[in-house]
């Protein structure tokens, strides 16, 4: 419990970071957002409209204290204002619409590869210096050491646009109700293949890296001698020995992992057009849409601090040391 | 002599059985070579137009040429100067920042290391590429110096981490207890006594590093955040994806930055992968494991006998 408490705490720290390094850039860089909204919208913008940015960005007169207490105000009740890309529908919904799909896409894949990987992993340091364990490892790192948008590029080239395999781009076809019915399920899979099985290639090689170098160490203690010594077989050693232990190092493993994922989950969302928040975050980039971009990163950051909580759940689950 | 000797006996050693190192190196070496020698290799500028837009790979442009008549293999070569320039100035930011931070952490520990590891975490936790997509929107285009500055300020928190614990595995060796002893001094013992037995994980976190920088400045210039007019492998991505080569059918405008990415990538990745190996010995796999599994096989048919 005390493990837990400890890391919410830490979480609330680095939230707390991220929500003061939202407030401090714009402060810092000259030049101010809310005249950068002004000039992008041609000066088309009512004057209260511009009052209530200056209010929720926090750039109210007044001492800087007072300023941040506003932004935090407004992040904590999550009252973000209206985007300027889509004038004048808030944030927050922009935000909503565009979230399950990202969660829905690194989700299955961050599943999917760790899954593989880690059995990849397993199979590669049973069979020490087989096949598998001297190339599948260093084939798929080749294969992850393509930057994800250059990855990307590739399978759409091919599958997209020259087999005609999968479709151009976006997270479901358009002419198709959203009514839950299987064909639109059908659709929604159909759109998600390829750009999480590119995903998937980026990432698979950490998972088996992980997986294997922690069971190389693992394999080494004494416990596993004396469990050969009482005669155990092979797999048993194998799964309820190595593999229980060496689970651990590949659970730390997974928020470097999920920043790699957030990462690939832009470029891939770019080339493939998916609706996500990795495409929103460019095109706020694209269209100076402060308000919404500070937002994404802002959601983005809790979605990777909560999967890191995830993984010390896990953790405490998986090693019996922190339930105390 | 002494020094060249060992250098040279070392690389021997490094490369020796080792094919994964022998091919990323020659990758890595090729691909630099090639882009310093850009000048003798093609007689065009990268940034004068030679030819009408989009004309396919011919002998006269074996790479073809750009939307705006701009020849692709020479730019791939000026564009590697630039693109390799920000990964190894990345790479050497971020090793120094995190050689410095762990060893220090590590070495000297208390009120010191408290406070330097909660910054590394917090830093850890952020998921970088927003953080750098957030960076550069404020900065407005940024060009490939700023962009080698922020990648080397954001990438060192995994490495000094790396480099903490190491410190701590040494830092009660009984060397460093007679150096203490004999009254050498805090820098002496971290400069002549700690690093030299952190080379090897220097060298995997510079080339882990040069390898991210890689990616991380083609998708940042990709993404349309690095400054278009400079000419590098993200931007002429850039380019190719701005002028939707791919719908015109000009596959080489992408193909062709793309697979030099992917294979200085690649190269970096198996130098890395035979670095880990040298630093922890217990992860090499080769053919010299045969000789193992032959001796557990007949162990195994034995016990499986009786």
């Amino acid at each position: 419990m005390a493990f837990l408490l400890r890391r919410l705490a830490f979480y609330l720290v680095a939230i707390f970071v991220a929500i003061s390094f939202n407030f401090l850039l714009p402060r810092l860089m000259p030049g101010d957002p809310v005249d950068a909204i002004f000039a992008n919208a041609g000066g088309r913008m009512p004057l209260e409209t511009l009052e209530a940015y200056k209010a929720m960005l926090g750039f109210t007169d007044g001492p800087l204290w007072e300023q941040y207490l506003q932004y935090l105000k407004s992040v904590v009740t999550l009252d973000l204002g209206p985007t300027i890309m889509l004038f004048p529908v808030p944030v927050a919904d922009v935000l909503g619409n565009t979230l399950p799909w990202t969660v829905f896409l690194a989700g299955t894949a961050s599943i999917v590869s760790i899954g593989v990987g880690c059995f990849i992993g397993l199979y590669a340091s049973y069979h020490r210096g087989g096949f598998v364990d001297r190339f599948v490892p260093f084939f798929w790192q080749f294969v992850a050491s393509m930057p994800q948008a250059v990855t990307a590029l590739f399978m759409f080239f091919v599958f997209a646009l020259t087999l005609k395999w999968f479709p151009l781009g976006f997270g479901v076809n358009p002419d198709i109700e959203p009514d839950g019915s299987l064909t639109y399920y059908k659709s929604v899979a159909h759109h998600a293949v390829l750009p999480m099985v590119t995903l998937i290639l980026s990432m698979l090689a950490t998972w088996i890296f992980t997986m294997r170098n922690a069971m190389v160490n693992v394999l080494g203690e004494d416990y596993i001698t004396m469990a050969k010594a009482k005669g155990l077989s092979d797999r048993r050693i194998m799964t309820h020995y190595a593999a229980r232990n060496a689970i651990l190092p590949v659970v730390t493993a997974v928020s470097m992992a999920l920043g790699f994922a957030v990462a690939g989950q832009v470029f891939i969302e770019t080339v493939y057009n998916y609706p996500g928040v990795g495409q929103l975050i460019i095109k706020s980039v694209s269209t100076r849409d402060y308000p919404l971009m500070q937002a994404c990163f802002l959601l983005i950051v809790v979605c990777v601090l909560l999967a890191n909580f995830v993984a010390d759940l896990l953790y405490v689950v998986l090693d019996p040391r922190l339930r105390t | 002599m002494t020094f060249a000797k060992r250098f040279f006996g070392g690389l021997v050693k490094f490369y020796r059985g080792n094919p994964a190192g022998i091919i990323g190196t020659m990758i890595v070496a090729l691909i630099l070579c090639a882009c310093l020698a850009a000048p003798v290799l093609t007689d065009n500028d990268p940034n004068k137009r030679v030819a009408r837009g989009h004309q396919p790979p011919s002998a006269e442009l074996p790479f073809g040429s750009t939307r705006a008549g701009k020849d692709v293999y020479t730019q791939v070569l000026y564009g590697g100067r630039v693109s390799l320039l920000v990964a190894f100035s990345a790479a050497t930011i971020t090793t120094v920042i995190a050689l410095s931070i762990g060893v220090t952490s590590g070495y000297f520990g208390g009120r010191i290391d408290e406070v330097m590891m909660a910054i590394t975490n917090v830093m850890l936790v952020f998921p970088q590429l927003p953080l750098l997509i957030i960076l550069a929107a404020f900065l407005g285009q940024v060009g490939p110096f700023v962009i080698a500055l922020i990648l080397g300020l954001t990438s060192w928190p995994w490495g000094a981490r790396v480099m903490r614990s190491q410190t701590l595995a040494i830092r009660n060796k009984q060397f460093i207890t007679a150096a203490e002893v004999m009254g050498e001094a805090k820098w002496r013992i971290i400069v002549v006594e700690i690093i030299p037995n952190l080379v090897s994980l220097v060298a995997g976190m510079f080339v882990g590093t040069a390898l991210y920088a890689i990616g991380a400045q083609a998708g940042l210039e990709f993404l349309g955040l690095g400054d278009p007019t400079v000419v590098s492998w993200g931007t002429m991505l850039y380019w190719a994806q701005s002028s939707a080569a791919f719908f015109v059918g000009a596959w080489w405008d992408f193909v062709v930055p793309g697979t030099v990415i992917a294979l200085m990538g690649g190269g970096l990745a198996l130098i890395n992968i035979s670095i880990d190996q040298i630093s922890n010995p217990k992860l090499r796999t080769g053919r010299y494991l045969r000789i193992w599994r032959q001796l557990k096989a007949q162990v195994d048919a034995k016990r499986s006998q009786s």
